[in-house]
């Protein structure tokens, strides 16, 4: 960093100060580690540490255990945790990791809009060595190594290694086993399978999908759609922008013609545009709808909170791609003091221990042992995620290409489900940003 | 005790020099300036600083990290051809009818009544309750009453219940997901609001208005509406330019009920500058250009501002 902009960022950090102290939740934060670096770095100092899990989900659960275990392991350490909420670290991590007051590691958003910018910028620390030496290149499959590869753009897929994740999520659908007895449903494996099925609610005067056009269950669900007629070459085209993405044709146009066609069946209520994804998992837990197409995030939740009815879950009917990928991911800035606590801090969550313990709160672990998993929901979930990563099935979100693409995908299926736009003009509102983003992205 | 040697002081002091004159001249003026320093630098500092950057970056391009490039005019170039961006300011016209004109003029008879009617037939305490109720919405937080009217609003809120109970089913709709319904229905909801905020400043610049006046006008057989036209509109023009004004700020840089009502949907149908700039700047990441909306709003609410406070120098002049 030149030293001109080392000062502007300091005066920004300056101005920033009181905001971000006004903002913070969590404990106050200590001083930068005054530990050394190098082979003594494991004996003393402080790890800062900050993470935006709550306590009581999977990872929240396990890393309050991982740090247990470094503790123990680094006696001499102090770790100092903060608990950040995601906003405060997401927009202001450019900032705070100029200046000398970042973590030493810290949980960060996977993606091109995120890591990847801030690895382009040479703010995170390459972790290619770490990867190799510690072995967490032989614990990730292919598809969870895209998300931590970033190169010198910040396009996520090759290049370097700058983060680590420990868990994984997927989009599947969830459904009520009691309102699919009741109107004799069964579950199904392929998309027409899937179809009659919606068709037999519809005549019954149920909505079959719980949707929300104001937050990503409607783009979600368009691309299960569209990846229903993809191959790997789409994703690779259409997120890591290998070659040009034809909206016109399929899958997208499939994706959104299909989307189109469900809110004209009934399959979606046309009176979902304001509803959030909130609206949409309560209605699933009211037992107003009987399945939802969702993430692996509500998972946990719905073990907990669902008492009055049977529920359970299945891969996008007929679908080999579907959308997820890894979880957040574990990065290291370069400002940090303290770089070898914090991979022995990331190596320590990669363990059986803390990965089983993901694995048995309701987490998808990307590197569990599948014996030690003891609820047979969790051990579904989790076999369910391995299928899919073992046919490298992961295709990311529709909304990763580009930064604001969510805004725009929200924008374009709130039309369709208002059906106030034909699904040519929502294609064609779709497909200019994108276009635009990718030509910024290419260029730098 | 003190008090009184230094007068005695400066009395024998002052009678030995200028008798008719002041006691004693007062400190040099450049020991005011002393107080202005703890106000200036949390100018400087929370608005000057930040606001010349924010400038400074609307001419480059800059995604938050990394150095930003200067691009001279080319964030304002793509404004002007920027769709969102004109609606957003088409729907600030829209707040400031629902924010502005409708609260002021609705607050200006509503105070009336409430002061010269309902005060003089029902008494103070029913006066102090109805505007009370009005105010309430004030008082509540704005993301708070947001919430609370998304719910009221859902498809399945208790706004469609309440349609289909009186039988009026076939009215019912996503009055926040419908492009056509939701700036209406957020205009109204910001009305809701708003009405407060007049009302109790308009109230309390009736009561500095002499009643003598009233009284007279009364006397010469003046109804209700010939002493609001005649007495109370100029008696009160000073409080009307400021509720003006500080409203169609509010009304220009309104956030927080957009953010949790429609987050600018459907289809950018209650998008508005600020919340477009803080989409743009913070959640793609294309913090130049949010610069520039933010810069393009800050200019446009001076100015409002400076022909506001013109207006109201003329008129108290003409007056």
């Amino acid at each position: 960093m030149s030293i001109n902009r080392s000062r502007r960022f300091r005066l920004i950090g300056a101005l920033l100060a009181p905001i971000i102290a006004l903002t913070a939740c969590g404990s106050s934060g200590s001083e930068a580690s005054t530990g050394s670096t190098g082979s003594t770095a494991s004996s003393t100092g402080t790890l800062k540490l900050w993470h935006y899990e709550g306590a009581n989900s999977a990872m929240g659960i396990a890393w309050d255990k991982a740090i247990e275990i470094f503790k123990t392991e680094h006696p001499g350490v102090t770790v100092d945790f903060e608990r950040k909420a995601f906003e405060q670290i997401q927009q202001n991590a450019g900032m705070i990791l100029s200046s000398d007051e970042g973590p030493d590691v810290m949980e960060y958003n996977k993606g091109n809009a995120t890591a990847g910018l801030l690895a382009s910028q040479g703010l995170l620390t390459d972790l290619t060595a770490a990867a190799t030496e510690k072995g967490w290149d032989t614990k990730l499959s292919a598809s969870l190594q895209t998300t931590v590869k970033y190169d010198d753009k910040g396009v996520m897929g090759t290049g370097n290694w700058y983060g680590v994740p420990n868990y994984g999520e997927y989009v599947m659908v969830y459904y009520n086993k009691d309102l699919f007895a009741k109107y004799g449903v069964t579950v199904p494996t392929t998309l027409a399978e899937f179809t009659a099925a919606m068709d037999t609610f519809v005549a019954n005067g149920v909505t079959p999908i719980g949707m929300s056009g104001a937050e990503y269950p409607a783009g979600q669900l368009y691309y299960e759609l569209a990846l229903s007629q993809a191959d790997r070459s789409f994703v690779n085209n259409y997120q890591l922008y290998q070659n040009a993405v034809d909206f016109t044709a399929d899958p997208i146009k499939y994706g959104v013609d299909t989307f189109d066609a469900w809110v004209k069946a009934g399959y979606i209520s046309s009176e979902s545009a304001s509803l959030k994804a909130e609206d949409t998992g309560t209605a699933f837990q009211a037992g107003k709808n009987p399945m939802i197409v969702s993430g692996s995030w509500w998972y946990g939740r719905f073990t907990d909170e669902i008492s009055t009815f049977d529920w359970g879950t299945f891969l996008f009917p007929g679908n080999t791609l579907n959308a997820g990928s890894s979880g957040n991911i574990w990065v290291v800035p370069t400002a940090s003091k303290n770089k070898e606590l914090a991979e022995d801090f990331i190596d320590i969550t990669m363990r059986p221990e803390i990965q089983n313990l993901i694995g048995n709160n309701g987490g998808v672990p990307v590197a569990a042992d599948a014996g030690a998993i003891t609820s047979p929901k969790n051990k579904e979930l989790i076999d369910n995620f391995n299928a899919i990563n073992a046919a490298d099935g992961l295709a990311f979100y529709p909304d990763w290409p580009v930064p604001g693409y969510y805004d725009v995908l929200v924008s374009g299926f709130q039309s369709l489900i208002n059906q106030s736009k034909s699904p040519t003009d929502v294609i064609g509102a779709i497909s200019e940003p994108y276009a635009t983003g990718v030509e910024s992205i290419k260029a730098g | 005790m003190s008090t009184v040697l230094t007068t005695a002081r400066d009395v024998q002091s002052a009678g030995d020099v200028t008798p008719a004159g002041p006691v004693r001249r007062p400190r040099s003026r450049g020991t005011y300036w002393l107080f202005l320093i703890p106000g200036t630098v949390l100018f400087l500092l929370i608005i000057g600083g930040p606001l010349v950057y924010n400038i400074y970056l609307s001419f480059t391009k800059w995604s938050g990290v990394g150095d930003p490039r200067w691009r001279g005019l080319d964030n304002y170039s793509r404004l002007l051809g920027d769709t969102v961006f004109w609606t957003s300011f088409k729907n600030s016209v829209a707040m400031i009818v629902a924010m502005v004109v409708v609260p002021t003029v609705v607050g200006l008879i509503l105070s009336s009544l409430l002061f010269d009617y309902l005060g003089c037939r029902f008494g103070a305490f029913a006066v102090n309750v109805l505007r009370g109720v009005f105010y309430l919405p004030q008082v509540l937080p704005v993301v708070v009453a947001g919430i609370v009217w998304g719910w009221i609003l859902r498809p399945d809120g208790t706004f469609n219940a309440l349609l289909e109970s009186i039988g009026l089913s076939g009215f019912t709709q996503d009055w926040l997901g419908n492009p056509n319904t939701a700036l209406p229905v957020v205009m109204l909801v910001m009305v809701w609001v708003q009405i407060g905020y007049p009302v109790v400043i308009f109230m309390s610049a009736m009561q500095r208005v002499d009643p003598e006046l009233y009284e007279a006008a009364e006397l010469d057989g003046a109804g209700w509406w010939a002493r609001f036209r005649a007495i109370t509109l100029p008696q009160i023009r000073p409080e009307t330019f400021v509720v003006a004004l500080t409203c169609t700020v509010a009304a220009l840089k309104v956030f927080g009920p957009i953010y949790a009502l429609t987050r600018g949907g459907p289809e950018n149908a209650t998008n508005v500058p600020s919340y477009f700039s803080y989409a743009t700047f913070f959640k793609k990441l294309d913090v130049s250009y949010g610069s520039a909306i933010a810069t393009v709003l800050t200019l446009i609410i001076v100015l409002v501002a400076v022909v506001f406070m013109k207006l109201q120098a003329r008129s108290e002049k003409a007056a």
